[in-house]
């Protein structure tokens, strides 16, 4: 449809035409316009302002957007058939738009809420005053896998459970928000709202601008400094704990953690002593007093909670227990998303608060009642039926949870005679209808469901509400559709206000003082992916260098028999790399390799740096794919040098010089050693055939400099001399050497303060040793000795700063 | 009666493990009504670095202990002098299934007594079709007959089978394979009540070995022993079973712990390497004490 109808539309005058097409379904809010199809008044600058841009300028605004997000590298994690894959994040690009006045009563709703919650898990793992009096029943509680026996009776560190919480909400046909669900253990999706926002005002900045938008950066602000405040009290530090990055949401745990300037920590990281929780860094074990979990709770100590968990911390719970940490939530606070508990806390309102809710649930009956048990199935067909333990949201569990109206005459007569005998395990609901806000597709707006989260945190002076959040928009007209995990979309959430609003931003102001804080201490899991990095970095260029040096002469000679390929072939045969194939398997999997060894470490790494990796693995596998041995592979393998160049320049000169940089360039330093050595070994060596000499300069990417330093053609003692013993070559083994000295002696002090480590001193006495050497020392066995020594320092630097 | 308690755990490792840490529940524990423990002691060797002590929710006594340097075995001795006096078996006062669900609607409570605890599904002892309908078969008129004939069926139907199943064998797989030991007779003795919607637990301890006169060795003993307690109602409250010898716990039975199910009082749990079966060695006696009159 569209060119001819854009055609028409820019002859005609712009008002509204967006909305021409634009049908609401019957019986449904929606957000944009009202029964009567005119905007709304929140909406109309928002609407007359896309006019204005018209289709084309729209498209390019909206790919901006998009372009964005990828630069950014956004994604989640979606699990099907074919296992865990990343996906791009799907951005709805119109915003949903919700006027400040309505705003607040949601605010204040969640607010309510929040703080029934609160005191609700109080009770529940304290006095339990509500379950003696009947208001909670003990069966449902006892019953649920996130009721953890172990924290009954603890009492928070911090004196409460709840600090960072996430609603569900939709809005119903009478135009009231419902609350859907409840998201207490770990709630995901706050850093996405922000890249939602950052990329929809890179698409509408003006607009943006003109439209007193709330702005989100407050509310990180205010938290992240409550977080700095709860752990000052006690002296420990900060963490975020991930289950780590095959989770669905661990690049928003990566991207939070940078954005906030908190250690990101996975279980491992973490350990018990003395009945403090402690992370291993590289300057040994360091107190952790505030852990912001990512990871449900039921999975954060095997010892104590589920036994076969692989991502948890033995002897957390005892730490907590101790009062030693503040667990943000506290473990067992995912019991109130529990789906049946819905339908009891208007009773529980009443009792705690005197108070009726100001935000309602969506209906729920619990069928362990007798008289809920009959409604539900009286009223079968209006309802969503599912598990009443259940902690998803109706609409993201439809593998268990089953519209009443949809099942066939067999399910449905199962289903009844399930709830009749087990009524306890069963809630039902009352099936929603949400309210629909426009997607743009094809040139115009149509309406799409939608739900809303929202996001509360806990500071000091009390619940702050980060004022926006995100909405799920469903891709169809199916309320069902909405789930992430089904792809569904998200859309930006505008508070709109009708005077400007304070513009907040997560740096200090001019008038704040501040202090320069030296990074915190690196975590010695990061410092091992680090060194790693570096190596896979490096081998993958020493492997690039021999394999270009390799094809230039294949394609010279097209005899891969010649004794100097044929040599070639035979050293890089024990690595893996088979030269018969012009992009070698052995290759790839280094670079695969590098690529996960930084995605264990995403926090640490700009967008650019990561782009610019996962653009060198996409690259490698591409050319697997079409690249032949010889000139073709020559090339292939000069555009890798070059990308690998680049990746590196990034890291070397916007890598901050710390800790961190320093694990890096030890790794990179200490590969390129052993692999020079190597190579020189087998290329210098006795036995090596005629133009063994000329091709190691090439790989050492010494030729010119050879040919100024030495007036001779390139002989063994030249080469040694420039490869091996040359202090200012960048490629040569005393270079490397000199850098790992400088290097190692920088690292955090093991053992006490003025002592020499195991590896400071290995490296002393090598880079002594070699020194002093000259090119008639440097025999093969010494080189391929050089290789294993420099080999040993890694395992020197593991065992004081990776164990 | 009047008993000394000895057990030994130890475990050989395959390789050296670097640092651990452990919780024990070996410990006897005063339980009113039922026995009372006049002294206990618990060491390790080699001796942890850290080591706490504390009682769980369900009232049991676990030890904490902590590893940090490298140790390639573990020994742990608990010695302790305990009585055991329960109540006689009274007349069974014990409801139906279907008042019984009453009686216990009206249990409001959460504390670690209450059998709410113990009518959902645990790890080890799930609520299964097959065992269900099995323990149907067994229902009697009341709480306490139901769960007497299930623990005399159990002791009839199954093969006692030390090499069958390990400690990590549900009730599922245990009852499909018609064989295991103590731990698996009660996974599938509480699964089954639980499936008939009474609420039952696991007990961990000691059996005391009557010696033979004639009469067959009770099974289970020289080793820890566990067994099964039943909520049958109000006023009747826990009574427990042992479905490895069929018969009512007596004082014979010396208890350890409490939980849903084994998993909730396993002797040790940690980072533990050990070699094949349940634990790297076990050795227990109970010597029951005669204090000579005055």
């Amino acid at each position: 449809m569209a060119k001819g109808n854009q055609k028409k539309l820019r002859g005609k005058p712009l008002v509204h035409s967006l909305l021409e097409h634009y049908q609401p379904i019957d019986g449904v809010v929606d957000e944009m316009v009202d029964a009567s199809g005119n905007p709304r008044p929140v909406w109309k600058d928002f609407i007359e302002a896309l006019e204005e841009l018209g289709p084309e300028k729209l498209g390019q605004r909206f790919a901006r957007a998009d372009q964005y997000l990828r630069d950014a590298g956004v994604y989640y994690r979606v699990y099907d058939k074919a296992g865990a894959n990343e996906r791009e994040w799907p951005l709805a690009h119109v915003p949903l738009l919700i006027e400040e006045k309505e705003w607040a009563d949601i605010s204040a709703g969640l607010v309510q809420r929040a703080d029934l919650f609160e005191e609700t898990l109080a009770d529940i793992y304290g006095p339990n005053r509500l379950v003696e009096k009947g208001i909670l029943p003990a069966g449902l509680i006892a019953a649920s896998p996130e009721y953890l026996r172990p924290v009954v009776g603890v009492r928070p560190a911090s004196g409460h459970f709840l600090h960072f919480c996430a609603f569900e909400l939709g809005r119903g046909p009478d135009g009231r928000w419902w609350v859907l669900g409840d998201r207490t253990q770990a709630p995901s999706g706050a850093g996405f709202a922000l890249e939602n926002r950052v990329a929809t005002t890179r698409a509408l900045s003006d607009i943006y601008g003109e439209m007193h938008v709330h702005r989100l950066a407050g509310f990180f602000r205010r938290f992240r400094d409550a977080l700095n405040g709860m752990a000052n009290v006690s002296g420990g530090r900060v963490a975020i704990l991930t289950p780590g990055p095959l989770n669905e949401t661990y690049y928003e745990h990566a991207y939070i953690a940078r954005y906030l300037g908190i250690m990101l920590l996975e279980g491992e990281d973490l350990t018990v002593s003395g009945g403090r929780l402690m992370v291993r860094t590289v300057s040994g074990l360091m107190p952790v007093s505030v852990l912001w979990r990512r990871l449900d709770a039921a999975f954060a100590d095997p010892l104590e909670l589920r036994p076969e968990s692989q991502i948890g911390t033995p002897g957390l719970v005892e730490a907590i227990r101790r009062g030693a940490v503040s667990a943000v939530n506290a473990l067992g606070s995912g019991l109130m998303e529990t789906r049946a508990l819905l339908s009891f806390l208007p009773k529980v309102a009443r009792e705690l608060r005197g108070e009726a809710l100001l935000l309602p649930s969506v209906a729920t009956w619990w069928c362990g009642q007798e008289s809920e048990r009959r409604h539900v199935l009286a009223n079968f067909d209006r309802m969503v039926i599912g598990p009443a333990l259940s902690t998803r949201l109706a609409f993201e569990d439809d593998n268990l949870t089953k519209l009443g109206s949809a099942l066939s005459d067999e399910e449905r007569a199962e289903l009844i005679a399930r709830i009749e005998r087990d009524g306890g395990d069963f809630v039902g609901q009352e099936a929603v209808t949400l309210s629909t806000t426009p997607v743009y597709v094809g040139g115009r707006l149509e309406p799409r469901p939608a739900s809303l989260r929202v996001y509360l945190a806990r500071t000091p002076e009390g619940w702050t509400v980060m004022p926006g959040g995100f909405a799920r928009v469903g891709f169809s007209l199916d309320p069902t559709a909405i789930a992430m995990q089904r792809g569904g979309q998200a859309a930006d959430v505008w508070v709109i206000s009708d005077r400007p609003v304070e513009r907040e931003t997560l740096l200090p102001q001019e008038h704040d003082s501040f202090t320069r804080t030296m990074p915190g201490s690196l975590p010695s899991r990061s410092a091992e992916n680090l060194t790693w990095l570096g190596r896979y970095i490096e081998r993958s260029e020493d492997t690039v260098r021999i394999l270009r040096a390799y094809h230039v002469r294949l394609a010279e000679t097209s005899d891969p028999e010649i004794p100097l390929l044929a040599d070639i072939r035979d050293y890089l045969e024990p690595f893996g790399i088979d030269v018969q194939s012009a992009i070698p398997s052995g290759l790839i999997s280094t670079l695969d390799s590098a690529v996960y060894s930084a995605g264990q470490i995403r926090d640490r790494f700009s967008p650019d740096g990561w782009l610019a990796l996962k653009d060198l693995s996409k690259t490698i596998h591409q050319f697997a794919e079409t690249v032949a041995p010889g000139d073709d592979a020559t090339r292939a393998m000069t555009v890798m040098l070059r990308k690998l160049a680049g990746f590196s320049g990034l890291l070397h000169e916007n890598m901050y010089r710390f800790t961190g940089w320093r694990f890096l360039e030890i790794g990179r330093r200490l590969e390129r050693g052993i692999q020079i050595a190597r190579t020189l070994a087998r290329l210098t060596g006795t036995a090596a055939p005629d133009g063994a000499l000329d091709m190691m300069l090439e790989i050492g990417d010494s030729v010119m400099t050879h040919r100024r330093q030495y007036p001779v053609q390139a002989g063994r003692r030249t080469v040694i001399d420039l490869l091996v013993l040359d202090p200012l070559n960048p490629r040569s083994i005393l270079f490397q050497l000199e850098r790992l000295k400088a290097e190692i002696a920088l690292l955090p002090a093991v053992g006490g303060e003025g002592h020499m480590s195991l590896a400071a001193k290995e490296i002393l006495q090598l880079n002594t040793a070699i020194a002093i050497k000259e090119p008639s020392d440097m025999t093969a066995k010494a080189l391929d000795d050089l290789a294993n020594e420099i080999g040993g320092l890694y395992s020197s630097l593991a065992k004081a700063y990776f164990g | 009666m009047l008993y000394d308690i000895r057990l030994h755990l130890s475990y050989d490792y395959d390789a050296a493990a670097g640092g651990g840490r452990h919780q024990v529940r070996v410990l006897p524990s005063t339980i009113s009504g039922v026995q009372r423990v006049i002294a206990a002691s618990l060491s390790f060797a080699p001796a942890p670095g850290e080591r706490s002590d504390f009682s769980d929710f369900f009232g049991n006594s676990v030890t904490s202990i902590a590893f940090r340097d490298v140790h390639d075995a573990l020994d742990i001795r608990m010695s302790a002098r305990v009585s055991v006096s329960r109540p006689e078996i009274g007349l069974d006062v014990s409801p139906d299934i279907r008042r019984l669900r009453e009686e216990l609607d009206a249990v409001r409570s959460l504390s670690p007594g209450s059998p709410h605890h113990f009518l959902a599904a645990s790890d080890h002892a799930g609520i299964d079709a097959a065992i269900t309908a099995y323990a149907r078969g067994s229902a009697g008129s009341s709480a306490v007959s139901t769960a007497m004939n299930l623990c005399n069926r159990i002791h009839h139907d199954f093969t006692y089978d030390g090499e069958a199943t390990t400690v990590r064998t549900r009730a599922s797989d245990a009852f499909g394979l018609k064989r295991g030991v103590c731990q698996d007779f009660s996974h599938i003795m509480i699964a089954g009540l639980r499936g008939l919607g009474i609420p039952a637990g696991y007990v961990s301890g000691f059996l005391r070995t009557i010696p033979p006169k004639g009469k067959p060795r009770l099974e289970g003993a020289d080793a820890m022993h566990a067994w099964v307690k039943v909520w049958c109602g109000r006023d009747a409250g826990w009574q427990e079973f042992d479905p490895t010898n069929g018969m009512r716990a007596s004082n014979d039975h010396i208890t350890v712990g409490h939980g849903r199910d084994y998993s909730d009082v396993a002797p040790i749990v940690g980072v533990l390497k050990t070699t094949g079966g349940q634990v790297g060695e076990q050795a227990v006696d109970v010597i029951p004490v005669v204090l000579e009159k005055a």
